[in-house]
């Protein structure tokens, strides 16, 4: 008996002894050691982001980058917890407009006088106007991200559906009600439409917050950030998810449980982003459309925004983090990047390289968009709130609830949110300009 | 004996015999279609595993592959998993059962001041469950810098109120023969505690060791909190991370599979201590 | 203490048993305090503020409010509800369920271990892992294992549910694969109990010509009134503290139908960082446990004074 506790307990040690030396990368002294979260969502993306990684750290002699990597599905929560406890790395990625939100609690350095010129002038607008809050730079994404919706050529022109190839042509949203209906007609099972409901979290308001502003609704007001009354529970946004309601209803819906709905020819349309894109063009070869969203009223709209880095005010080398996050924008990688997730490239000239982005590319639609009518979601550090209503929100209506009673009460748990956190105000600086400094 | 009913024929104990077996049989293969099918989709492809469902193929990994196995073990660092888990439950188990009791035979056997006020306070603590304190605790955690570690899955678990009451039970009732020779020859309470009473007291010992191995393998709520990433993360968050990333059900039914197999393996050698630690939480104080 | 044994060492020998008695119960002791009594404070404390995670603003004292506005949120009541159901159908459903599988077992018959050893396997798997699995099982469409399933026992007549995102069957599909999960934990705990009554109570009963029934009635139900009471007690606590399957299946939904107390609590904070929040649905849970555990003593000790 007791020997073989013993041995049991030296097995257990022996393994935490291999596992820990595993898990330690070669450190060598001279180099400084950069942490850097990552979030997981696509294999492609991991893949590329190591690579990338062992590269940098092997062109110089400077600088270690030690990349832990954290599942998508609770990134921000981690982030977020780890800004509590001081646990933050010193360069990390942030799912889009949580970024306001960090930056409002003074967890981010100003990147404005870290950046070179030359890389300034190659960014695209939308780069800089989401990663801005009150007037400063807080993140650099290396990609941007397109939504529209892909469709398959096959189903669309078996109901001979009009073929919108710009955010001006975008159908109706009468004529897309009249498509579902007749595609359901022809459909095997009636369901037509994939919204991607296997997706959890950021994805309801990155992918429907659009449309509540293509009928010319909101999530908050964006006069002063104060409220979202009248704004998301107005006649607009109600119509619109009016809409999304009837489609759940009349079973339009694919519920995806094992994402393959699209790909698996089970729907004509799928609602979904760039990232989607190579495993589509495999599944439907030159059968894969990319069209805009309907448009609900007041002209397509679409969403703009992903993941982009930020480095941290507990950093201590801003310096060297920027040069990592200088060698990520390169134009070989952030095409590399681009390549791997399908994104929209960050930088003009990347652009003009890529494959898929360029004038006349499979994708050169999404690349207009960001220019035309691509939306950042809200710039307020209410963000993670109202997104995490608004997501509940979608889920509700998804399964038959009331949509006036839905909103009311979403507007009420945002507002008294604003509220309880007196408005958000703009917060003594102190702390970051000590960081600064 | 006792089943015999008298006044009642052969024919219907046999016939109540075959009812029973065929009941028990039937449950049997309720309770082990989940386990199979999940055994048999961790050998096939991933598109395989829902299209089969509605056929007898669900339970048969016709023309499998260990191909998901090996690209469990590529896309998560498993072993690192395992590790945290068996580490972190080990720890809790044998931190656990060493300080538990000695707390419970220092309440039953020992005079101190303050043993009343104690004993009160440990029954009064056995109503607390976890899920009342994980927020407050959380907040806790953060503020000293535990989030994300080993110490913070296993320090909040190693004593616990319920495990020093079944050991305070179990000394209670010991005879006190035994101790009581000892002491005359000298020994402090720790050496009667470590050379007489622990040898004769192993049946409480893997008792609450099975109880305490039950309740906190499979934890899943504390730390879904307070880990990030794969470094410190036990098996059923990383699992719930791992499907949530990418719905491949294959994988995910080989993760399942690597994650059950050496516990199930377990179970089945120690099969009687963990009936024994089970019953002991309802009869308190048979074991 | 009845003993009188330590009044027969000195006094030296008395100082050094104190001593001794804190050395050993103080590491148990300290950790209850820190990591249960110390917290517990805590949730009361914040219950009554405005603490957020990580919020640059100042902390304010904001008295009940906490309390005010979890009571107003239907998303709680609906959880209150939701476990309310929950206890409701599986403290009876599973409790039966437990003491009949127990009695199939505890006779001295062929082939009982494997059973016994079927039935407990599921205890040792990880909720989690149960959960993923349980996910493909209730998988809509003709395809889903239990839809397919219902279709050949209906001989295709059964209509495929999504069972897990409609709104009707969610809670009825947790409340299944949980009941899967706990039985076998609940069966030992009760064959334990069958096993500890005398039988020589059954042979005076089979002497006085007492039928099966009889039998189970006069002599089995009595004597397991303490087991069924406290495996009672056990389950209705679990019911309350439901959270793994609801987190991994449905977050709550379709429609709050799923959400649990547990559920709601976690997200005030893991969603909203609002700790405050969280705080106060903490205590109210605890008030919960509290009183199904005090109504179960109250049953539990009737029944002593009545023998």
């Amino acid at each position: 008996m007791k020997r073989w506790m013993f041995f049991t307990v030296g097995v257990v040690l022996g393994w935490g002894v291999l596992v820990g030396c595993e898990a330690e990368k070669p450190l060598e002294s001279t180099k400084t050691t950069i942490d850097v979260w990552f979030h997981t969502g696509q294999p492609a993306e991991k893949t590329v982001i190591e690579d990338q990684v062992r590269r940098f750290n092997r062109s110089q002699d400077r600088i270690y980058i030690n990349l832990t990597l954290i599942p998508e599905g609770d990134y921000n929560t981690q982030v977020q917890a780890a800004a509590t406890d001081n646990k933050m790395p010193d360069l990390l990625d942030l799912d889009g407009p949580y970024l306001y939100n960090y930056a409002w609690k003074g967890h981010l350095l100003p990147l404005d006088n870290l950046v070179s010129p030359r890389l300034m002038a190659e960014l695209l607008p939308s780069i800089l106007a989401q990663g801005t809050y009150r007037g400063r730079l807080y993140s650099i994404g290396t990609f941007d991200s397109g939504l529209g919706l892909f469709g398959n050529g096959k189903k669309l022109r078996a109901v001979s559906a009009r073929l919108p190839t710009s955010p001006e042509e975008a159908w109706s949203i009468a004529e897309f009600n009249q498509i579902l209906s007749d595609l359901g007609q022809i459909d095997e099972d009636g369901m037509v439409l994939d919204l991607r409901m296997d997706y959890r979290g950021e994805w309801y308001s990155y992918a429907f917050s659009p449309a509540l502003q293509s009928g010319g609704g909101d999530l908050i007001n964006r006069r002063d950030y104060q409220s979202s009354g009248g704004i998301l529970n107005g006649p607009a946004a109600k119509a619109v998810l009016g809409h999304f309601q009837s489609w759940f209803k009349n079973k339009y819906i694919d519920v995806n449980t094992d994402a393959n709905s699209f790909t698996g020819n089970r729907v004509a349309l799928s609602w979904c982003g760039h990232w989607e894109y190579p495993r589509y063009k495999e599944a439907l070869g030159d059968d894969l459309l990319v069209l805009p969203l309907p448009d609900f009223g007041r002209g397509a709209k679409t969403g703009m925004g992903s993941w982009s880095w930020a480095i941290t005010s507990k950093c201590r080398n801003p310096e060297l983090a920027m040069e990592f996050l200088e060698f990520l924008l390169e134009p070989a990688e952030v095409i590399a990047m681009a390549n791997a997730n399908g994104a929209v490239p960050a930088t003009r000239t990347a652009i003009g390289l890529s494959p898929l982005y360029r004038p006349g590319a499979p994708l050169h639609l999404f690349a207009r968009q960001l220019e035309q009518n691509a939306i950042p979601r809200p710039r307020t550090p209410a963000y993670p709130i109202i997104t995490s209503v608004f997501q509940q929100v979608f889920q509700d209506i998804r399964y038959g609830a009331d949509i006036t009673g839905t909103l009311d009460r979403a507007v009420k748990i945002i507002d008294q949110d604003i509220r309880d956190n007196h408005g958000y105000p703009d917060l003594d600086r102190a702390d970051q300009d000590r960081a600064v400094r | 004996m006792r089943f015999s009913t008298p006044g009642q024929g052969l024919c219907w104990k046999y016939c109540s015999l075959v009812a029973s077996y065929v009941v028990l049989a039937l449950l049997a293969l309720f309770y082990l279609a989940p386990v199979v099918f999940m055994m048999a989709s961790s050998f096939k492809a991933d598109h395989r595993v829902l299209s089969e469902g509605s056929s007898m193929l669900a339970f048969f990994p016709a023309d499998g592959s260990w191909q998901n196995y090996l690209d469990v073990w590529h896309r998560v660092n498993f072993d690192r998993i395992m590790f945290n888990s068996v580490f972190i439950t080990g720890c809790i188990v044998t931190g656990g059962i060493l300080i538990n009791s000695m707390a419970g035979y220092a309440l039953a056997r020992l005079q101190w001041r303050g043993r009343e006020v104690v004993l009160v306070l440990v029954l009064a603590l056995l109503v607390i469950p976890f899920e009342a304190i994980a927020v407050p605790l959380f907040y806790q955690m953060i503020i000293i810098g535990w989030r994300d570690s080993y110490q913070v899955q296993i320090l909040p678990f190693v004593s616990d109120a319920f495990s020093i009451y079944l050991f305070y039970n179990f000394f209670v009732g010991m005879p006190k023969e035994l101790e009581e020779a000892a002491r005359i020859d000298g020994a402090g309470p720790f050496r009667t505690f470590f050379l007489i009473i622990i040898p004769n007291a192993k049946p409480v010992f893997a008792s609450v060791a099975i109880l305490t191995f039950l309740m906190r393998w499979g934890s899943y709520l504390w730390p879904l909190l307070v880990t990030t990433g794969e470094t410190y993360r036990p098996l059923p968050v990383a699992m719930a991370a791992f499907e949530n990333q990418v719905k491949l059900w294959g994988d995910i039914m080989a993760f399942g599979v690597m994650m059950v197999a050496p516990i199930l393996l377990f179970f089945l050698l120690c099969q009687k201590w963990f009936v024994k630690g089970v019953a002991a939480t309802g009869t308190g104080r048979k074991f | 203490m009845k003993s009188s044994r330590a009044k027969s060492f000195g006094g030296n020998e008395k100082r050094l048993e104190q001593l001794t008695a804190w050395l050993m119960a103080g590491p148990a002791i300290f950790g209850l305090l820190v990591f249960i009594g110390l917290p517990f404070c805590l949730a009361v404390i914040f219950s009554l503020t405005t603490l957020k995670l990580d919020s640059p603003l100042p902390v304010e004292f904001c008295g009940f409010e906490q309390f005010y506005r979890v009571f107003a949120d239907q998303g709680f009541r609906q959880a209150l509800v939701n476990n309310t159901i929950f206890a409701a159908v599986i403290v009876p459903l599973q409790t039966t369920a437990a003491l009949a599988l127990a009695l199939l077992l505890n006779r001295p018959l062929r082939g009982m271990i494997i059973f016994r050893t079927i039935f407990f396997m599921p205890v040792i798997f990880p909720m989690a892992l149960i959960a993923i699995v349980f996910e493909l099982i209730f998988a809509p469409g003709p395809n889903g294992l239990l839809n397919s399933f219902l279709l050949f026992l209906s001989n295709g007549y059964w209509q495929p549910l999504d069972f897990l995102h409609n709104p009707h069957t969610a809670l009825a599909a947790i409340i299944t694969l949980s009941i899967w999960q706990g039985v076998g934990f609940q069966m030992i705990i009760m064959l334990a109990g069958l096993q500890a009554i005398p039988a020589a109570l059954y042979e005076a009963a089979a002497m006085d010509g007492a039928d099966r029934w009889q039998r189970f009635v006069h002599i089995t139900l009595p004597q397991m009134r303490n087991t069924i009471i406290f495996v009672a007690l056990v389950t209705t606590i679990l019911a309350f503290r439901l959270f793994d399957q609801v987190w991994i299946l449905t977050q709550g939904g379709p429609n709050r139908a799923t959400t649990t107390v547990m559920f709601e609590t976690v997200r005030a904070i893991f969603k909203r960082q609002d700790v405050a929040r969280g705080a106060a649905m903490s205590v109210l849970f605890f008030m919960i446990v509290l009183t199904v555990t005090i109504l179960q003593r109250w049953l539990a000790k009737e029944k002593r004074e009545i023998d």
